[in-house]
């Protein structure tokens, strides 16, 4: 079985590259030094965790015949490779912001953790294309949905970032006590991140400390500013790949289960999720709805992300069925 | 914080304002680029206000090296053929609806309070909270409608959502039957809810977005230095020219308009406007998904290979715009159910042949179908959907052929297997007995003798016999029949048209709309600009221009001159 010795070797030099990446971010995001060489070895290593993903779906196409899209391993597997293009296209970008990239890292990691875990084994070998499948609705539909699933979810993630590093804010908004105090404990990680920013502009060694706090208002004002227009720029994006995904899906729901909507558990989920980030690209839109609000709402579609994608799956409902747990 | 949601958030009604207060440019091209003197001086611009001129490709600034070319050429073009009819005489006739409607409104009478509660609605509808709220309701909704089990008898509610024992402490089974929870998706709470979401996007393509049209095809001079500072990006270059800049804006794509000291340029105009396309696109989805809804014919049925059925007889009305057609009147003959078949026995795919005849017997049309591949004929779509095994056809001692019908038997999971039985020995006994015949697909058939044993498995058309109970049983053919659903939907065209415009006005929204405006003042160039999306990436894009901006020292004043005009 060459086949399966050589997904083998792929998921687990991808898995412990990946693992290696997330130490040196965490390193980087503490000590908050702008190593060179460190961020040499994140893009290298990201480079080979992009090649074995794509050869592990290259060998899988060959071996199996069809896109390696006919179930959730599978679909994870190339969930994990759009992530880690993802993370490439940001590596290579002009300007650089490894905050973005610290969020992505554990998410390849996640993701491929949970395709290569014991609890799909029975799904690695691949199977036959049932005949709903067959079809080439198949490669647009699934690769637009995972690239929204993607895009979506680190935009997410930035919102996610966004309401860690201002729930400071909530909290003294509901008044200071003692029980809080382990939040700030927390909270401290997120203060460290910004600063790492400030390090950069290499503004916060040459201040006089009794201009220290309010530059660092400053700068985190300035840093949840970019991250929140991040996020909503990459909402933006995978909204737009949502939009194909699931007009792809509906377009060949006509062709092959009669009609181009059926409130199938799964289009359903999928429709919801794309209603949460239109709620969230309209609170955009309203003065009065700032960031925050929005950044609840994108947090929302985190959630609502995995349920349409896991969560229904692991219900088995509906004409999706294909994409469950258990091996049909 | 606050000051961040002010620089974040975008107000469409602000640009009205100023368009109120700076005279319209007067869109008449003309490139004489002699008889425009190079002014530095603000108070040049009293003079040469109505000689407005765009700059042409022959414009060269001294380190502009890489913007020359064909793209620059082009951009004027563009901006003489898109110039709005306005002029600095007509502000008030050609400010936008507004001043029309405020005129309606003072008129008195019942025609004026019923324009007064239309406008009332209006606003009300395309409030954004409102739309907001109206989205997360669907959403929530959609969502319990994937939680209840839907199309179930009464029954069964009742004993899933008991009263006594209520889900969240106060779901109960009356409140799924009342409110019609049991069929979400065509309850008239999830229809209303959809309808005014309908409505809502409705009033807010009239009132907010079409208006947004004829607002952003226009273009405004800031003739302040202190206006442009309070822009989202601002930047003073000393010693510049504005010519320049606008060279180098349009090098990078932008419109240029300049007039006299004042200059505007824009990018990406279908990215602000693709919304508009956007909520167009989604209600000609709604208006489709309501024809089909109302004017849809579907049905279902299961019919074994070698017979036909009439396609009036299977299609079901699906509202009160369904009305049958002449191919209503077709009769569909199966000639033949198959399936395919990979090496390791999963099936690949099911084909049926089908043959349609018209009310004289004649055959309009064959086709073989398949899953993902749907006959259609006159508005009529045939699907592959589903099989069965209607029969088993034997001989028994060489006698028959017989057929056997087939049985669907209940099983865990959801593998199909058929059975039947062929009864040995007196048929009138009160405990017959017989050979059982199972078969999961068309490929084998399982035969156990009268005592339940497992006696051996064949194929269809093998012509091998087998002995059971000292009979001997041949199996001829195993005999499938073809789920096939059937529907007309005269809502497709409509919902695809739909699609497609969504599909394209959502990419285009991701534009973004930058505008900049710029001011000679002195030697001294005022430049800002804002952009409504790409907040990340304009700041950066226009520090990237502006360094391309050469800086004029006074002595070379003439020969930049020369260059211009050159």
């Amino acid at each position: 079985m060459v086949f399966s010795t050589l997904e083998h070797i792929l998921t687990h030099i991808s898995f412990s590259v990946v693992s290696i990446l997330i130490s040196i971010h965490w390193i980087t995001l503490l000590l908050g030094n702008e190593i060179i060489g460190l961020y040499n070895l994140l893009k290298k290593g990201m480079i080979i965790t992009f090649f074995c993903i794509t050869g592990l779906l290259v060998t899988r196409w060959i071996f199996s015949g069809h896109l390696p899209f006919s179930n959730l391993y599978e679909s994870l597997i190339f969930l994990s490779w759009t992530f880690s293009i993802f993370y490439m296209v940001l590596c290579f970008k002009k300007k650089k912001n490894y905050y973005f990239n610290t969020i992505i890292t554990p998410s390849i990691l996640f993701t491929q953790g949970f395709a290569t875990s014991g609890l799909l084994t029975e799904m690695h070998e691949s199977f036959k294309l049932v005949p709903a499948l067959q079809s080439h609705w198949l490669m647009m539909h699934v690769s637009m949905m995972i690239l929204g699933y993607t895009t979506l979810l680190c935009g997410s993630l930035i919102s996610v970032a966004i309401l860690v590093i201002t729930f400071q804010e909530l909290i003294q908004i509901f008044g200071k006590s003692k029980t809080f105090f382990f939040f700030y404990e927390s909270f401290s990680f997120a203060e460290i991140k910004y600063m790492n920013m400030n390090d950069k502009k290499n503004i916060l060694q040459q201040t006089p400390f009794p201009f220290y706090s309010s530059y660092r208002n400053y700068y985190r004002y300035q840093f949840i500013q970019q991250l929140d227009r991040w996020g909503y720029r990459t909402i933006s994006l995978g909204f737009i790949f949502l939009t194909i995904g699931n007009i792809s899906g509906a377009v060949w729901a006509n062709e092959a289960w009669g009609s181009y909507w059926n409130w199938d558990p799964k289009e359903t989920w999928a429709f919801i999720t794309w209603t949460i980030f239109a709620i969230y690209l309209h609170t955009r839109k309203n003065k009065k709805l700032e960031y925050r609000n929005s950044s609840i709402v994108a947090s929302m579609g985190f959630l609502i992300i995995w349920i349409c994608y896991l969560g229904i799956n692991l219900l088995g409902l509906g004409l999706h069925s294909y994409g469950s747990f258990t091996p049909n | 914080m606050k000051a961040l949601s002010a620089i974040n958030s975008t107000n469409p009604c602000l640009p009205n304002t100023h368009f109120l207060k700076v005279p319209i440019f007067h869109p008449f091209f003309k490139f004489n680029p002699f008889s425009q003197p190079y002014n530095v001086h603000g108070h040049a611009a009293n003079r040469a206000h109505k000689l407005p001129f765009t700059i042409s490709c022959k414009l060269k600034s001294s380190r502009d090296v890489e913007n020359k070319g064909k793209s620059v050429a082009q951009k004027i073009v563009l901006s003489e053929a898109s110039p709005p009819p306005l002029t600095e005489d007509d502000v008030t006739n050609g400010d936008t609806g507004n001043v029309p409607q405020s005129s309606k409104k003072k008129k008195g009478g019942p025609f004026g309070l019923l324009n007064m509660l239309r406008r009332k609605t209006l606003q009300i509808l395309s409030s954004l909270p409102l739309a907001i709220a109206d989205m997360f309701a669907a959403a929530a909704l959609m969502a319990l409608g994937t939680f209840i089990e839907q199309g179930e008898a009464p029954d069964f509610y009742i004993q899933k959502y008991p009263e006594d024992n209520p889900v969240f402490g106060f779901f109960t089974w009356r409140w799924i039957l009342a409110l019609g929870f049991d069929h979400m998706f065509s309850s008239p709470v999830f229809l209303g809810v959809l309808a005014l979401l309908g409505a809502s996007l409705m009033a807010c393509t009239y009132t907010t977005q079409l208006p947004l049209i004829t607002v952003s095809r226009r273009w405004s001079f800031l003739h302040s230095a202190e206006a442009i500072r309070k822009q989202e990006f601002s930047e003073s270059l000393p010693r510049a020219s504005i010519q320049d800049v606008g060279t180098i804006l349009m090098g990078a794509g932008y419109e240029v308009f300049l007039k006299g000291p004042s200059l505007y340029a824009f990018k990406g105009l279908a990215g602000r406007l693709a919304p508009v396309g956007v909520h167009i696109a989604l209600l000609l989805v709604m208006a489709g998904g309501t024809v089909s809804a109302a004017g849809s014919f579907r049905g279902s049925v299961t019919v074994p290979q070698g017979l036909n059925f009439v396609v009036g007889d299977v299609l079901v009305p699906s509202g009160f715009l369904s009305s049958p057609t002449e191919a209503f009147n077709t009769e569909i003959h199966v000639n033949r159910f198959y399936m395919d078949y990979y090496e390791s026995g999963e099936v690949s795919q099911f084909y049926t042949d089908l043959s349609l005849r018209n009310m004289d017997g004649k055959e309009v049309m064959r086709k073989t179908i398949s899953v993902n591949d749907p006959l259609r004929y006159g508005g009529i779509t045939i699907y592959q959907t589903d099989w069965s095994i209607s029969a088993l056809q034997i001989l028994k001692d060489n006698e028959g052929p017989y057929n056997l019908a087939m049985a669907p038997l209940q099983i865990n999971g959801d593998k199909k297997l058929y059975g039947t039985f062929l009864p040995v020995g007196d048929i009138n006994s009160p405990d017959v007995k017989g050979i059982s015949m199972l078969a999961r697909d068309l490929q084998s058939i399982v035969l156990y003798d009268k005592e339940g044993k497992f006696v051996g498995v064949r194929r269809p058309n093998s012509k091998l016999p087998i002995n059971i109970d000292g009979s001997e049983i041949l199996i001829v053919d195993a005999i499938g029949s073809s789920g096939l659903d059937l529907k007309t939907d005269p809502g497709v065209p409509v919902v695809y048209a739909g699609f497609g415009a969504l599909m394209i006005t959502t990419c285009i929204s991701y534009l973004s709309h930058s505008q900049i405006w710029a001011l000679q003042d002195g030697t001294t160039v005022f430049i800002g600009g804002k952009t409504n999306r790409a907040k990340m990436e304009f700041p950066e894009e226009m520090n990237l221009l502006l360094d391309k901006v050469p800086e004029i020292v006074e002595s070379t004043l003439p020969k930049q001159a020369d260059s211009i005009s050159g």
